[in-house]
């Protein structure tokens, strides 16, 4: 079986899943004909995820505060050094040039990374769920580039599945919420998923 | 709250969300399919269930399978055991979820020792045999050039023929001392 090609959707980004994992795992998208594929690489190996058009069944983007957080890290050192510039133009006025250029380079280290995080745009959390895992996409990580991505993805996936008319969608999500709790209660469901990423555990 | 163009609050949370779903949410599960019961004698029967009506023939060992061994994968269609060779061996790209990326342990070899440059007189070689040995390896799925095997190649040589001339001048060098 030949090989599909693949398109670059995103750049890899952390995975975020344990200590050794957050220096080395990079996550990425890439576009099939047919599927989406998650790489995670370490560089020296890789591990592949494909999620097939015609099986997703949803994709959920939430915000997150990492931006925040970050703006915090950044903006706080970011002020320090404003404030200390500020003190010596127009109090102490005895710098030097070399005194000049430490400062520059130190105040550019958090205001740039600064900058780029707001231009960046909100962050958030971005999942996509099949019938049998829900996998988060670490490489959608700002809401921007998430929307794209999904833009991009929702004319494929239709293609493999069809659409749903916005009028039909609450009555079809009411329905399947009240089988699937008559299920429940009949007990149909004789697994529990403690973990999407590990097989269901029998109860029964 | 599901598919709009916005976000909206999380009945539950309050988070902003944006919720995308598609009609395979409300497709049911399928349920798998049993092998039929052989009902004359001239009709074909599984390689694995003599009692049971073959339906399609492997596609990998040629097998008559029933309904219950048929293992459909994007419309080919294998037999348990093929299936599992298949995956096992990579001849199956797409059941394939793994791989090792010799390219990048040989580029590495070559590269990273540079740092403690008296390490590359074992390295050099190590990336040098990494890069030779698997050059037919299967490499990324999605990244399909050579360039770092290669690269890895030329500085690994380099290292080694660098090795070769240091040893031969230092030698030279004791020869005429002593």
């Amino acid at each position: 079986m030949a090989e599909p090609q693949y398109h670059r959707l995103t750049w890899g980004q952390r995975r975020r899943s344990g200590v050794i994992a957050f220096c080395c795992i990079r996550s990425s998208l890439w576009l099939a004909s047919d599927h989406l594929l998650g790489l995670d690489s370490t560089g020296y190996s890789e591990s592949y995820k494909r999620f097939y058009f015609r099986d997703i069944q949803a994709v959920t983007i939430r915000l997150s505060r990492r931006r925040l957080i970050w703006n915090w890290v950044l903006g706080v050192p970011t002020a320090i050094c404003l404030v200390g510039w500020g003190y010596d133009l127009l109090v102490s006025r005895n710098m030097s040039l070399g005194g000049i250029i430490t400062g520059v380079t130190v105040t550019l280290l958090f205001a740039l990374p600064l900058l780029l995080n707001n231009l960046r745009g909100p962050t958030c959390v971005c999942h996509l769920r099949t019938a049998v895992q829900t996998e988060e996409l670490p490489s959608l990580g700002r809401l921007a580039k998430a929307r794209r991505i999904l833009d991009r993805l929702r004319p494929l996936i239709a293609q493999a599945q069809g659409q749903l008319a916005p009028e039909e969608i609450p009555s079809r999500v009411q329905a399947w919420t009240a089988a699937a709790t008559a299920a429940r209660a009949a007990g149909e469901d004789r697994y529990v998923v403690d973990d999407p990423n590990l097989p269901p555990r029998m109860v029964s | 709250m599901f598919n709009q163009p916005d976000l909206a609050p999380c009945p539950a949370c309050g988070v902003p969300v944006q919720v995308e779903i598609f009609p395979a949410l409300f497709r049911p599960t399928a349920r798998g399919r049993g092998g039929e019961a052989l009902m004359a004698e001239r009709e074909s029967s599984c390689f694995y269930h003599p009692q049971k009506k073959a339906v399609v023939p492997c596609q990998g060992c040629g097998r008559f399978l029933c309904a219950l061994c048929d293992c459909e994968l994007h419309g080919e269609h294998f037999c348990p055991a093929c299936l599992e060779v298949g995956r096992q061996k990579g001849r199956i790209t797409r059941l394939e979820n793994k791989r090792m990326l010799y390219d990048g342990v040989a580029l590495s070899l070559a590269i990273l020792p540079l740092l403690i440059f008296y390490f590359t007189i074992i390295t050099a070689p190590m990336a040098l045999y990494i890069a030779i040995r698997y050059w037919n390896a299967p490499r990324s799925i999605v990244h399909r050039t050579r360039i770092r095997l290669v690269l890895a190649i030329l500085l690994a040589t380099l290292q080694i023929v660098g090795w070769g001339i240091g040893i031969y001048f230092l030698t030279a060098a004791f020869k005429s001392h002593g």
